[in-house]
């Protein structure tokens, strides 16, 4: 019999623990907010972010790229998502022009990384970065500094709003994406004598730039 | 089992622990500051709430061991529908050679490693080793065990037990590092030899946090990103995860992913909450291009049945040793097997047979301090009464009564350890009220259990002297 079949066989032999439990009725949030409109939720979003350690942008499309160009910091090399899945139209060729170029994703030399976001999440300042074509995971992983672009409509609550959400859709974030990781500050570890250091191996910087529609 | 057992030291490892200054102050501040930050955010909103997340999270959790089966049955068609393999293993030797065998297959030479108290069960790097396998741990503070040639002391910090010292030292021995005092700088070091492994390895290895049944999905919580390295950048992801990890719902797992930081290092969420699907899609720049997860049985099934079955529920998050004065006192080592501290003490016996581990069941003064912290409410102390019964039916209760006295020795060897136990009855009685656990139920059934005094008479003495100045 195979090993698999041993265990479940095992186990189905076995008295089943705990009483017949059903799952709850109604959920709570893990971080009650009170009833938000749209702007409140950004600037709680914006605190949430700014206590870990993100800096926050709001920018037009121009000012975006001038914010681009002063993060790079005279790099000419960058991570990049593609332009279809960035809330800023052009960016690849208005780089292309300023001279800067598009390494390929397991270049764990360059400085900046480039994505979008699927969804921010305001209870916890947190990104949801889905990856695919177009979306390499190392953009947000590699580089030292991870430049984020989004727009407030894609803000939801909270993970149980973005959850509930993806449950209508079917759960694209755990079917169809190889690969869905919530972003909550910059990388970070205690591991050396109890001291927080950011920058533990993903980026030291996250900048979320917040495009204005 | 592959590595060595010593939990019938436990007294002279203790002892070892307890003459080692450095290492007291380092567990000390270590987990004294994750106690207060687990308090300070699970009950951020209020007291009532955070006991109710932490009943929820205590539910789903025994909602899905209740129906174990069937839904690993069901998280294996969803993993393969996700383009994971799936393999099972009933023990570490079946484990241990089926990641040689996928190794094999795929021409591996280098394997990068993210933190799995699992694969510590298993000795899944010696035999790797053995094999003639690169193994580099990427998790900080495993990489620092690793180099030092150690095994983790704690859950979620392998290397809590050193200073920031013992670690520029080890740096500077291992790896010829610049001598500094900055952590910082360490880290920055850290960071740059790790950066050549993660691009060239052949082969990612990672536990899994959650088994999600109803999507084929894996949970992973980590701040470092050296996890998401271990599963985005090499060809090959083997994911070992433990057949107890399954949660029902997509829902129980966002309910599960916060509860877990917030017990663990006081976080809503880690830096990066990972969710694994599988191989990377077509045309996707990066993501492995075999993904596998190994379902490990390794005794499991055989506590499934058993009064000890709750200690299945354990989400490894670590609040029980940041909580519990024995662990503060001895570190993780001491406890001789993988797991330290109240969890410890129950599964190591569990795992490795009770005649291996008999002094562990009195590695407790039974303060309650570890039911009360756990985030899926796993009454430890109830299972620790059941384990000491079980060594006196079998006879082994000479051994338990010496690591008993001992423990009481640990708690009077200095007022403020001593101090620190009576803290401890008094608010975990404030917590259980009159109720105690276990085979000691039946005797507060018809009685009231006496009061702690709410004061003890340190304070009061305490208060007196300063009333008097």
């Amino acid at each position: 019999m195979p090993a698999r079949d041993r265990i479940l066989s095992r186990l189905r032999s076995a008295q089943a623990p705990f009483g017949d439990l059903q799952p709850p009725d109604e959920r709570r949030a893990m971080l009650p907010l009170p009833e938000m409109d749209a702007d409140e939720r950004l600037a709680h979003f914006t605190s949430e972010a700014e206590q870990l350690g993100c800096a926050i942008y709001h920018a037009d499309a121009n000012e975006a790229i001038e914010q681009i160009m002063d993060l790079l910091n005279g790099d000419r090399r960058v991570l990049s998502w593609a332009d279809d899945h960035l809330p800023l139209d052009g960016l690849q060729d208005m780089l292309a022009q300023l001279g800067v170029t598009v390494a390929e994703p397991n270049d764990g030399d360059v400085r900046v990384g480039i994505t979008g976001v699927a969804a921010a999440l305001a209870a916890t300042g947190s990104l949801v970065l889905e990856s695919g074509a177009g979306r390499p995971r190392s953009a947000s992983l590699l580089p030292d500094r991870h430049i984020a672009l989004m727009t407030a409509d894609q803000l939801h609550t909270d993970l149980e709003n973005w959850q509930a959400a993806q449950k209508a859709d079917g759960y694209p974030a755990f079917r169809r994406t190889s690969n869905t990781v919530i972003v909550t500050g910059p990388s970070k570890t205690a591991d050396i004598g109890h001291e927080l250091v950011k920058g533990a191996h993903g980026p030291r910087e996250l900048h979320i730039l917040i495009l204005r529609s | 089992m592959t590595i060595d057992i010593q939990s019938n030291d436990f007294i002279a490892l203790a002892d070892i622990a307890l003459a080692k200054p450095d290492l007291q102050h380092a567990i000390g501040s270590g987990t004294r500051e994750a106690y207060a930050k687990r308090l300070a955010t699970m009950f951020a909103h209020s007291d009532e709430h955070g006991e109710h997340m932490r009943q929820m999270a205590a539910e789903a959790k025994r909602r899905a061991l209740r129906n174990l089966p069937d839904l690993l049955e069901t998280a294996e068609v969803n993993l393969r529908a996700n383009g994971w393999q799936v393999e099972w293993a009933e023990d570490a030797d079946q484990a241990n050679q089926l990641v040689l065998d996928i190794a094999a297959r795929h021409g591996v030479r280098t394997v990068t490693k993210a933190k799995s108290m699992l694969t510590e069960e298993l000795g899944l790097n010696h035999v790797m080793e053995a094999a003639g396998l690169r193994v580099v741990e990427t998790d900080l503070g495993e990489y620092i065990i690793q180099l030092n040639n150690e095994t983790p002391s704690h859950i979620v910090g392998p290397a809590l037990h050193m200073t920031k010292a013992e670690i520029r030292d080890v740096f500077i021995r291992e790896l010829n590092m610049e001598p500094t005092d900055e952590a910082e700088e360490m880290v920055a070091f850290a960071r740059k030899m790790l950066r050549r492994d993660f691009l060239n390895a052949d082969m990612g290895i990672s536990g899994g946090n959650f088994l999600i049944a109803e999507t084929g999905s894996i949970g992973l919580v980590m701040n470092e990103g050296n996890g998401r390295m271990c599963t985005s950048l090499p060809r090959v992801h083997i994911a070992l995860v433990g057949i107890e990890k399954i949660v029902e719902t997509v829902e129980d797992y966002a309910s599960l992913t916060q509860v877990l930081p917030s017990s663990s290092t006081g976080q809503k969420l880690t830096v990066y909450t990972n969710i694994l699907n599988g191989p990377g899609r077509a045309e996707e720049g990066d993501g492995p291009e075999h993904s596998i997860v190994i379902l490990v049985d390794n005794g499991r099934s055989e506590i499934y049945g058993t009064d000890y079955a709750e200690a299945l529920a354990c989400i490894r998050c670590g609040a029980c040793q940041n909580a519990c004065p024995v662990y503060r006192s001895t570190g993780g080592h001491a406890y001789g097997w993988v797991y330290g501290g109240p969890i410890g003490a129950v599964l190591t016996p569990l795992f490795v047979g009770l005649e291996n581990a008999q002094p562990l069941p009195h590695a407790s003064s039974l303060c309650g301090s570890c039911k009360q912290v756990c985030p899926v409410d796993i009454d430890l102390p109830r299972m620790l009464l059941d384990l000491r019964w079980e060594l006196v039916r079998d006879g082994h209760s000479k051994i338990g009564w010496d690591a008993a006295m001992k423990m009481w020795a640990v708690g009077m060897t200095s007022p403020k350890r001593f101090a620190l136990g009576g803290k401890a009855a008094r608010a975990g009685q404030h917590i259980m009220g009159d109720y105690l656990p276990g085979i000691l139920g039946n005797w507060t059934k018809h009685r009231d259990f006496p009061d702690f005094a709410p004061k003890s008479f340190r304070q009061l003495w305490k208060e007196r002297s300063n009333a008097r100045t």
